[in-house]
């Protein structure tokens, strides 16, 4: 991928985020900050961007939004890295359980 | 309690009603959570659900939610519905509502049937609001477990890091398994190979 490439695909995944959280913010907003593990108040600034602004922040050399997954515990859990893959269901409602237990990041 | 006169009061409280008919609540979560009348309940739930709500007492114990799977299913909803009471200040009712919705489009995005009744899902709210059930960190992967109180938090294991001798032996539709769940995987395309024509169709 050429630098430019790179920049054009930023900006197409920047944007699609925006506008995904955007509209989950405006059909329900609480369990939009669930899906989207961001605060009452960035969920509320999110919200009311305008397209145009929008097309301006999504225009950077960086992601807008981050990894969610920060441990190993998850991480492995969802990767199957631990046991294989022969306990996927259970391995993936562990994730969910870890995943919605973590609220300190979003309040 | 006075019954409300506000018309925009009790429009919400039919569009509640309305929403846990349909989540499959039972008549007696909705006079609990309603100012509705019995009467006009009733006919709420078979205007909505089309039929009579189901009879009977609502079940009341607190062991159903010990055992190995439904617990899983229960902590996955407990733990939706804290995040929830957390970021948000919503009436207790509706934070059960929109936890039940997110843990049922959790459930079915793994193939998986959803054991936790919405009915139930009130009643563990209510348990863990009179502190007759609560939520223990398992000491392996640091999540949060439906467990009695008192649990002693130090050796306490989750039944998805120990999982008792039987779990997931079952074969029921829809239930937690070991193996890989067949329903949930994508079949393996056999990968078309190249047919060796017969020896004698070659001369």
């Amino acid at each position: 991928m050429t630098a430019e490439q790179i920049l054009a695909e930023i900006r197409e995944a920047n944007l699609s985020y925006l506008m995904l959280a955007q509209s989950l913010i405006r059909t329900d907003m609480e369990q939009a900050l669930y899906r989207l593990g961001v605060s009452e108040d960035n969920a509320a600034l999110i919200g009311a961007l305008t397209p145009a602004q929008m097309m301006k922040i999504a225009n950077s050399n960086t992601l807008l939004c981050r990894f969610r997954m920060d441990d190993d515990v998850v991480w492995n859990l969802l990767a199957s890295h631990g046991r294989g893959a022969a306990n996927d269901g259970m391995s993936r409602l562990h994730a969910a359980i870890l995943l919605a237990g973590r609220h300190a990041e979003a309040a | 309690m006075a019954r409300n006169k506000s018309i925009l009061i009790e429009a919400r409280q039919i569009e509640r009603a309305v929403t846990l008919i349909h989540l499959g609540a039972r008549l007696q979560v909705l006079e609990s959570e309603t100012d509705l009348s019995y009467e006009r309940l009733l006919r709420l739930y078979k205007e909505v659900a089309g039929k009579s709500p189901s009879k009977g007492q609502l079940p009341f114990s607190t062991d159903w939610f010990m055992t190995w799977q439904p617990n899983i299913h229960a902590s996955l909803f407990l733990n939706i519905h804290e995040y929830l009471n957390k970021v948000t200040a919503l009436d207790e009712i509706d934070a059960v509502i929109k936890a039940y919705q997110l843990y049922l489009e959790q459930i079915g995005t793994q193939g998986l049937e959803p054991l936790l009744s919405v009915t139930r899902a009130w009643r563990l709210v209510k348990f863990v609001d009179n502190g007759m059930l609560t939520m223990t960190e398992c000491s392996k992967c640091g999540g949060h477990y439906v467990t009695h109180p008192h649990e002693i938090a130090r050796h306490f294991v989750c039944g998805l890091c120990n999982p008792p001798a039987r779990a997931g032996k079952g074969r029921l539709a829809g239930s937690l398994q070991f193996g890989p769940a067949l329903a949930a995987l994508p079949v393996p395309q056999p990968v078309p190979l190249p047919i060796p024509l017969p020896m004698h169709a070659a001369h």
